[in-house]
């Protein structure tokens, strides 16, 4: 029971990392129908520009880390710089691959964005070389001891992190002006841009915001695991796509549902014993089979809930 | 009439001979001297005469003089109706420079560069060429002709000047390959590189070929005379055959056509305004293409010299992807379903011979070992198990996506994509796990060597064309216009009639079907299997090789998978090897990279470089680079209807108009 506790701790520290990933497929899918796959590299990318950022404050691994007001004002300015420039990359992606592709038949922008994928890994690869990165722990790590399981400083930060930019990101989609836009686009393109929205102009900041965050999860991923590597995104950004389809893709409360599920079930996957001992379980234990058990979960939830746990069974246009 | 008259060309006809003659002589001649057509011929003629490479053999000189028979009488007959079908509209200069750019450059980069590497320099060519034509022609504010100015119906003069003019062709054609390569065969005699047996020879084929264009020419007549409009016989109008009924009617039809669907018609018609690109003479490239591929492990040693075996074995596995395209774009083309995860039953098809063709069965079973030659044997039953079982999980992929739609439908088959290999991997009781499965047998045919790669050459060869008659048939079947139908309009199809479970069922399970047997090729021809050959990364080159080929068309998937082969796994992964090579001229470029990066190789940016293909291809060519006609007409239907004017709220012209006659 303790362990099933404590992997449920580190499931939901792993779950946030992936609704924030997720977040960014939901959205885009959501307003144009398109599976990106370049999003998980934009959030290899984040984690990657955090090094740089580190690097430009003068943390290094071999330096002590700043503290107090000072460690605050890093952390403040790597979280904006990350979530910047992938915003921006985000935005530059859209407008010279998803774009002209905007009018052609569905396939075409998914190829695209394959290719895309393919381009920031060889360009994370020429940056910063084909091996693991160590990323400096800046955070002070602490336990805090609950009970029998134990908590660290750092997810507590992750968690904390993630849940605000969950409530800005809802706060902004449903309250204001953009988010309705971003809304009617998404139901309606034509209708939308009858009524006066820019739908370019919608479309390329929803494209802006889901980077953002995959920034925004580049950072916290540092904190969390404090290592790196160009293919990275690839992983991640398949169990954030799956998060985001899991709850209902196009969901906003879905996604963060669909990304802690994961995590957790991820997290608890490893407690399968291994059969090769003898009793029941899985040859060689379950931690290399969570990846097959997350799938396998993802089929049986879909085919009793077609389009994801929050999804809404939408009428079929005729 | 007699012969002499008939080979007396008019004027008209004069400027249509010399435009031809030199268009295809050019290449041709190529192909003959600076290529190894001379020294194939030779060889094959000096083997029947004993005098030459004896251990050659008589198979060989059959082989040889099959392909060259086959490959001069083609081109000389293609002269014949190329002659006869033009009708004259379009200039000279602008169809030689066509011939270099599409013919001649090609030829020679495949005869410095190699095949492969020939042909992607000229996908490389051959765009930047439509980019200049384009800005020429708006330089010059050129318009084409209207097409069809002269579609009308031949009496019966006019289609024996048609028929005289392919002889014509042919044989003006035949005189001046004859004369050329005689005076070449004496040069080649005075300095002493040819034998003087072979000069008689040369004099004999001299004094044929003209005859043989004789009536090569009248083929390639009467081949253009049979995609005329033929006249309608008033004079006893119960005879005339529907054939011709229907011809009238056709052209009925055309005058109603928009201008691009008169344009596609018009290529079947003659005269034409686009010979080079008619369907009659696609017949001859047709026919040039697959004497090529059939005798291609037999003429490879004397076009590119040594390596054949190497060179045969990259065909063969470019073969399998073309299958494995194939069977995909039954599920992704034709039924619309979305797989990702197509993978899957590759491995399963590779497994499947993989555990049976080798000690792994029977090791498992605690049996004694089946006899080796027996096991051989078993390949052949034993691909189409492999085809069966992939088929079977297929559909039992297939089983829980049948509620889904779109994108859901995609992440549910990557998974499995995903659990398949992992299951390989894990189950390693069985599979031997991250080691694979090693010593499986390679199929057994009588007299043939299996340790040389042309028998896997013919084989694969076999097997596409079985793929692709199977593809051709299923598509144009009831079930193949299902799929269709599903693809365009589910809850349409749906209420024609048509039982969504059963026919999505079927797609998934055709679909896998290939796949195991390009699995169970790929396992023999590796003599194992290993779990690293089966990620989500080779479903997705899957995907690419159908959605850039042309979603749904038969040829344009073959050509995408060929195309995203010979790119991806092929020439970028060769890169460094290359520029390894100080007289490449990727040496140079490879070290001023260098210079700036250090510890740069081009195995790090060849992702980069395909990524950057497929973004560049997309954006140019969103529906592939040979789009299905049927697609292409649906997609753009919109577009070529006519609108009512009076129904709509924006006045054609006026700013906005285009947008509101899309919606």
């Amino acid at each position: 029971m303790t362990l099933f506790l404590q992997e449920l701790v580190n499931g939901i520290t792993t779950g946030a990392i992936y609704a924030l990933i997720a977040l960014g497929y939901t959205m885009v899918y959501g307003i144009i129908e398109l599976l990106n796959f370049a999003h998980g590299d934009i959030f290899m990318i984040g984690t990657f520009v955090c090094v740089s950022i580190f690097a430009a404050f003068g943390i290094t691994l071999s330096s002590s880390p700043p503290t107090g007001l000072a460690l605050v004002g890093v952390l403040l300015v790597t979280l904006l710089g990350s979530m910047a420039v992938c915003a921006v990359l985000g935005v530059v992606i859209e407008r010279f691959a998803y774009r002209p592709l905007r009018n052609a038949p569905r396939l075409a922008p998914l190829i695209s964005a394959i290719g895309v994928s393919l381009i920031l890994e060889d360009v994370a690869k020429l940056w910063k070389g084909i091996n693991f990165i160590t990323v400096p722990q800046i955070f002070p790590q602490i336990f805090y001891h609950i009970g029998p399981i134990t908590i660290s400083s750092i997810n507590i930060l992750v968690i904390v992190v993630a849940v605000v930019l969950m409530i800005a990101l809802q706060w902004l989609v449903t309250r204001t002006r953009t988010g309705r836009a971003m809304r009617a686009v998404a139901q309606d393109r034509e209708a939308a841009a009858l009524m006066g929205v820019n739908v370019n102009r919608i479309i390329a900041i929803t494209f802006f915001i889901g980077a953002g965050l995959a920034g925004a999860a580049g950072l916290i991923w540092d904190l969390q695991y404090g290592t790196t590597i160009f293919y990275l995104g690839f992983t991640l950004g398949l169990f954030a796509f799956t998060a985001a389809v899991l709850g209902g893709i196009g969901n906003i409360v879905g996604a963060m549902l669909g990304g802690v599920l994961i995590g957790v079930i991820e997290a608890l996957a490893t407690l399968i014993p291994d059969s090769n001992n003898g009793g029941i379980g899985l040859p060689h234990g379950g931690a290399p089979w969570h990846e097959a058990i997350i799938f396998i979960v993802l089929i049986l939830i879909l085919v009793f809930r077609p389009s994801g746990l929050l999804g809404q069974r939408t009428p079929e246009k005729v | 009439m007699s012969i002499a008259n008939t080979l007396v060309p008019a004027r008209d006809t004069r400027a249509l001979l010399i435009k031809w003659i030199v268009g295809l002589l050019v290449p041709i001649a190529v192909f003959t001297f600076v290529w190894s057509g001379e020294a194939i011929i030779n060889n094959a003629l000096l083997s029947l005469l004993g005098t030459g490479n004896v251990a050659l053999g008589i198979s060989l000189f059959i082989q040889l003089a099959i392909f060259i028979l086959i490959l001069y009488a083609t081109v000389i007959a293609l002269a014949g109706y190329l002659v006869a079908a033009d009708s004259g509209q379009r200039g000279m200069i602008a169809l030689w420079i066509d011939i270099l750019v599409f013919v001649l450059v090609p030829l020679l980069l495949v005869i410095t560069q190699g095949l492969i590497i020939g042909l992607a320099l000229c996908a490389i060519v051959w765009p930047l060429f439509f980019l200049v034509r384009r800005r020429f022609a708006k330089a010059l504010h050129y318009t084409p002709p209207q097409p069809l100015q002269n579609l009308q119906i031949l009496d019966a003069e006019q289609r024996a000047e048609l028929m005289s003019r392919g002889i014509m062709g042919g044989f003006w054609f035949s005189v001046a390959l004859a004369v050329v390569w005689l005076v070449a065969d004496l040069i080649f005699y005075i300095t002493g590189t040819l034998p003087t047996i072979l000069l008689i020879l040369a004099v004999i084929r001299t004094l044929i070929l003209p005859v043989a264009g004789y009536f090569l020419g009248r083929l390639g007549g009467v081949i253009a005379l049979r995609r005329t409009l033929a006249q309608k016989d008033n004079g006893n109008g119960e005879s005339s055959t529907d054939r011709a009924g229907r011809r009238i009617s056709k052209r009925r039809q055309l005058q109603e056509l928009s201008t691009s669907h008169k344009r596609e018609e018009a290529r079947d018609l003659v005269p034409n305004d686009l010979p080079l690109r008619s369907t009659g003479a696609q017949r001859f490239y047709l026919i040039l293409i697959v004497a090529f591929i059939l005798f291609y492990p037999v003429i490879d040693p004397f076009l590119f010299s040594f390596g054949t075996d190497g060179r045969l074995a990259g065909y063969g596995d470019a073969g399998y992807y073309v299958i494995l395209a194939l069977g995909l774009n039954i599920v992704v083309g034709f039924a619309g379903l979305l797989d990702l995860g197509y993978v899957a039953f590759f491995a399963i098809g590779s497994y499947a011979w993989g555990i049976i063709g080798s000690t792994q069965l029977t090791n498992l079973l605690s049996l004694p070992p089946i006899n080796p030659h027996l096991l051989s044997a078993l390949f052949w039953p034993m691909i189409i198990g492999a085809a069966l079982i992939a088929a079977f999980f297929g559909v039992l992929l297939g089983l829980p996506t049948l509620r889904l739609r779109g994108d859901y439908l995609a992440i549910v088959t990557l998974g499995f994509g995903e659990i398949v290999p992992i299951v390989f991997l894990e189950l390693d009781k069985y599979t031997n796990g991250a080691n694979g499965i090693v010593g499986v047998y390679s199929p057994a045919f009588p007299g043939a060597n299996w340790l040389s790669a042309t028998p896997y050459y013919y084989l694969i060869l076999g097997l596409i064309v079985l793929t692709i008659f199977v593809n051709i048939r299923l598509r144009d079947s009831r079930l193949g216009r299902a799929w269709i139908a599903i693809r365009e309009d589910e809850i349409a199809a749906a209420s024609s009639g048509i039982n969504l479970r059963n026919t999505k069922l079927l797609a998934f399970g055709a679909g896998a079907f290939f796949s195991g047997i390009a699995g169970a090729y790929h396992a023999a021809k590796l003599g194992g299997v290993s779990p690293d050959n089966f990620s989500l990364g080779d479903s997705i080159i899957f995907l690419a090789m159908v959605v850039i080929g042309g979603i749904g068309s038969i040829p344009g998937v073959i050509v995408g998978a060929l195309a995203v082969y010979s790119i991806n796994l092929f020439l970028l992964a060769q890169l460094d090897t290359l520029a390894a090579d100080p007289s490449n001229p990727l040496f140079a470029v490879h070290n001023a990279i260098a210079s700036v990066f250090p510890g740069f190789t081009f195995g790090n940016i060849r992702n980069l470089i395909f990524g950057v293909l497929l973004v560049v291809i997309m954006i140019f060519r969103p529906e592939g680079l040979i789009p299905s006609a049927r697609r292409r007409r649906e997609l753009h239907a919109a577009a070529d209807e006519q609108v009512e004017v009076g129904a709509l709220d924006v006045v054609p012209g006026a700013p906005g108009f285009e947008d509101e006659v899309r919606i």
